[in-house]
């Protein structure tokens, strides 16, 4: 395990170059986040350990970053006053570009993986802001009219992307249907609505909402959704059956879950960080085999438990909330770094702690 | 200026924001949350009880419910050490005193040393009123309406107990199916619902035996010494005429010797062929029982010792000739309310109004036997009304602490189809 020290910064998200193996990117903030200074810290993986290769430093709380897919030396910060960065590595201080629409704190930064010439936004403004980055105002609003902490350009289609926010519902939009009265809204999901009854469990009762924080397109099953929150539980949509309630529960998070993350390299392999200090490494159940073995004997172990999965391993060498967590792309298919309240980084294996 | 200003409140929503992740949530549950400590739970830092006499002709015989609850309020005071100014509300239950008691029990509280600044009310729901006054006094302290009060409950069925204690029923409720159930007594409702449930005599005489006999091993060990406040008072010898004064420390409706073979000799008491007799059914008895509620940090700042804390209770209706069931409904609501499992709790203290339906209860639950009522119960014991609540209280968590085990469930049915339960942990 690798370990940097954010002196003075409490880490709130963490992105690995999708160029470099050895670069990460940590959005971090000051007097964790309430108020202060943020800071965009450039790390490089190296045979002496990670070592700051630059940082940037902003006037107000960073919460989110996401690297260029189409420029491997720039990236995006997502600000407290409501502003979004761009930031160029081989140059200091400054931001080459900045955009100031949203009116309060931006929580979610992402670009898009297939149209690579967009990227988005979302804010406590309830607002989903679609950005070019050579034009100076957004491109398209989305209201989702509840503070949206996390947002995503699906990675299979250059035009569909995904929100949850604090109204408990996973929203998904389609840029190719007309903007008409639904503002190119095609799919709004309960996340609370709990999983349809089955023999040899109990029923369920009902769930009430909660805020969702995070929530991740799968990598290889281009209609599942993963979203987390307050709740403690993680849950998998598919969102060709929306009205069907989650497809798997994963409870286990002990505080909210802040975020979550597919595995690049596996189907069914999630990666989880919460407020309760700890990551966790869980399969969904969809692998053949996995989960078998319950759904025979019928034994209601928890009862939130469905479809099979399970946690296989957690990290728990943080010691404050873990904010962010992020998969490396690039060779053995588990390695990952993690950033938290705690100032550090670090950068781990998730098949050492995988039992 | 207005811009800093401006700062200030964004902090100050971003600091809300973080704690409503964390205090949000549905799952904050289970046992884990429920054995956590927290400066807004609300403790118990004293709960005792008299003994509890029979009904007529046992030590309490001559004695006031009043006077009764004014030697449990003395105890309580000198035991808790508490400053009675501090008390700011009392809740008193009862079931048969005229009035409600409402008039001799804040009687009772100034002369145990109250202020007048002490408010006490009387309420009475059946057979649960000392849980209800005690439920009432938390539920006033988590509210923030007062910091200290006590729950209590204090019966003389000696004196009280009769006809004259159930109100004729006008013709509108009488024509009320329903509603006229009411009225029927307990023992004929408990003889159906025994039969209609298929609890067979046998049984319901197994069960009542083993109460007597695990109070008796109790009463031996000095396992309800703790619990119990002895009190001294006035007794007219029935032999003599003389009057007394004697201090009663013991329950003294606990018979040895009792087997089920002894108690199937006894005649049934509503029907011929029924199965419900004086040996299986809960005693008529007198008593008073009290409990002192604050939050943590109230007893941490006023340097109480906490026995334990009040988690939560819960009430729910059954039909009115099923009243014995009540237990089994209002147990599985309140391990709901609170994500517990039955098996997370150690000790269930259910009240033995009728072995038929106590057992009912035990079965349709699934409960381990061994872990209802270990000291025996109201077969035994007992059960004075308006105190049973309040009672259980103190025996729960006696035994909790003596077998160094921490969650608790109190509960019992109630006259006219209702039941109550309520979470309790020791520390």
């Amino acid at each position: 395990m690798l370990e940097y020290r954010t002196q003075g910064y409490n880490g709130y998200s963490i992105k690995y170059s999708p160029f470099f193996d050895s670069r990460i990117a940590v959005a971090a903030a000051a007097n964790f986040g309430l108020v202060g200074n943020g800071r965009l810290y450039i790390l490089g993986l190296t045979a002496e350990g990670i070592v700051a290769e630059k940082w940037f430093d902003t006037q107000d709380s960073l919460f989110d970053t996401t690297w260029s897919e189409s420029h491997e030396n720039q990236l995006l910060a997502a600000c407290g006053d409501g502003s979004i960065k761009l930031f160029d590595i081989t140059l200091s201080e400054f931001p080459i570009q900045s955009w100031q629409e949203h009116a309060r704190e931006v929580f979610a930064v992402h670009w898009n993986l297939v149209a690579k010439d967009t990227f988005l936004s979302s804010s406590w403004d309830g607002t989903i802001k679609i950005w070019n980055p050579n034009a100076g105002a957004s491109l398209t609003t989305l209201p989702t009219h509840s503070c949206t902490y996390s947002a995503q350009f699906s990675p299979h289609s250059p035009s569909i992307l995904s929100s949850v926010s604090s109204d408990s519902h996973l929203r998904v939009f389609d840029l190719r249907t007309p903007a008409s009265a639904s503002n190119h809204l095609t799919m709004n999901i309960p996340i609370h609505t709990p999983p349809k009854p089955r023999i040899g469990a109990v029923a369920p009762v009902g769930i009430p909402p909660s805020e969702a924080l995070t929530h991740d397109w799968n990598k290889y099953r281009d209609t599942i959704v993963a979203t987390a929150g307050v709740d403690r539980m993680i849950r998998t949509f598919d969102i060709r059956m929306p009205n069907v309630g989650p497809i798997a529960i994963l409870p286990g998070h002990e505080y909210a879950v802040r975020r979550v993350t597919w595995s690049p390299h596996l189907s069914d392999i999630l990666l989880s960080a919460s407020y309760d200090m700890t990551c966790r490494v869980w399969t969904d159940g969809s692998a053949m085999g996995v989960g078998q073995e319950k759904q025979q004997n019928m034994l209601p172990q928890d009862a939130m438990v469905h479809g099979g999965g399970k946690e296989m391993g957690r990290m728990g060498r943080h010691t404050e909330f873990v904010t962010g967590v992020d998969w490396c792309l690039f060779g053995a298919e588990g390695w990952c770094a993690s950033t938290g309240w705690d100032e550090r980084v670090l950068v781990w294996d998730c098949r050492a702690v995988m039992q | 200026m207005a811009n800093q200003t401006g700062r200030t409140s964004q902090a100050q929503d971003r600091l809300s924001q973080v704690s409503n992740h964390l205090s949000g949530g549905a799952s904050k549950q289970g046992k884990a949350s429920v054995l956590e400590k927290h400066p807004d739970d609300i403790v118990v830092t004293c709960a005792l009880r008299t003994a509890i006499t029979k009904g007529g002709k046992g030590q309490f015989k001559d004695t006031h419910a009043a006077d009764l609850l004014h030697g449990a309020f003395k105890a309580l005071i000198q035991r808790s050490g508490i400053d009675p100014k501090l008390v700011e509300d009392i809740a008193v239950g009862a079931v048969l005193a005229p009035g409600g008691g409402a008039t001799e029990f804040r009687a009772a509280a100034l002369a145990a040393g109250f202020p007048t600044t002490t408010a006490v009310k009387a309420l009475n729901r059946q057979c649960s009123s000392g849980l209800q006054a005690v439920v009432d006094i938390a539920n006033a302290i988590k509210s923030g309406m007062i910091d200290v009060g006590i729950g209590a409950g204090a019966e003389s069925m000696s004196q009280n107990y009769g006809p004259q204690a159930v109100s004729e029923f006008s013709p509108l409720l009488e024509a009320h199916k329903e509603a006229a159930n009411c009225k029927v007594p307990m023992g004929v409702l408990s003889e159906k619902m025994a039969k209609e449930k298929g609890i067979p005599r046998s049984e319901q005489d197994k069960f009542a035996a083993a109460s007597f006999q695990k109070a008796v091993e109790a009463q031996k060990n000095g396992l309800f010494d703790e619990e119990i406040a002895p009190l001294t008072v006035k007794w007219t010898d029935p032999k003599t005429d003389e009057e007394k004064e004697i201090t009663v420390s013991k329950d003294d409706g606990v018979r040895a010797g009792i087997t089920a073979e002894s108690l199937s000799k006894i005649r049934p008491a509503f029907s011929k062929d029924g199965s419900i007799h004086a040996g299986n059914a809960s005693q008529i008895s007198d008593g008073a029982a009290a409990v002192l509620l604050m939050k943590r940090s109230t007893a941490q700042r006023l340097g109480q010792t906490i026995v334990g804390k009040f988690v939560q209770a819960s009430v729910v209706g059954v039909p009115p000739l099923l009243m014995g069931v009540g237990p089994a409904a209002a147990i599985p609501v309140v391990l709901e309310k609170t994500g517990l499992n039955k098996d997370d709790v150690d000790i269930y203290e259910i009240n033995e109004a009728f072995a038929s339906q106590c057992l009912y209860c035990i079965h349709e639950l699934g409960l381990d036997v061994k872990k209802v009522n270990p000291k025996g119960g109201a077969i035994a014991f007992g059960h004075p009304l308006g105190v049973t609540g309040a009672r259980q209280v103190s025996t729960l968590f006696t035994e909790l602490k003596r077998t160094k085990q921490q969650i608790g469930v109190t509960s019992m049915c109630i006259g006219t189809g209702m039941g109550m339960a309520a979470v309790w942990v020791a520390e």
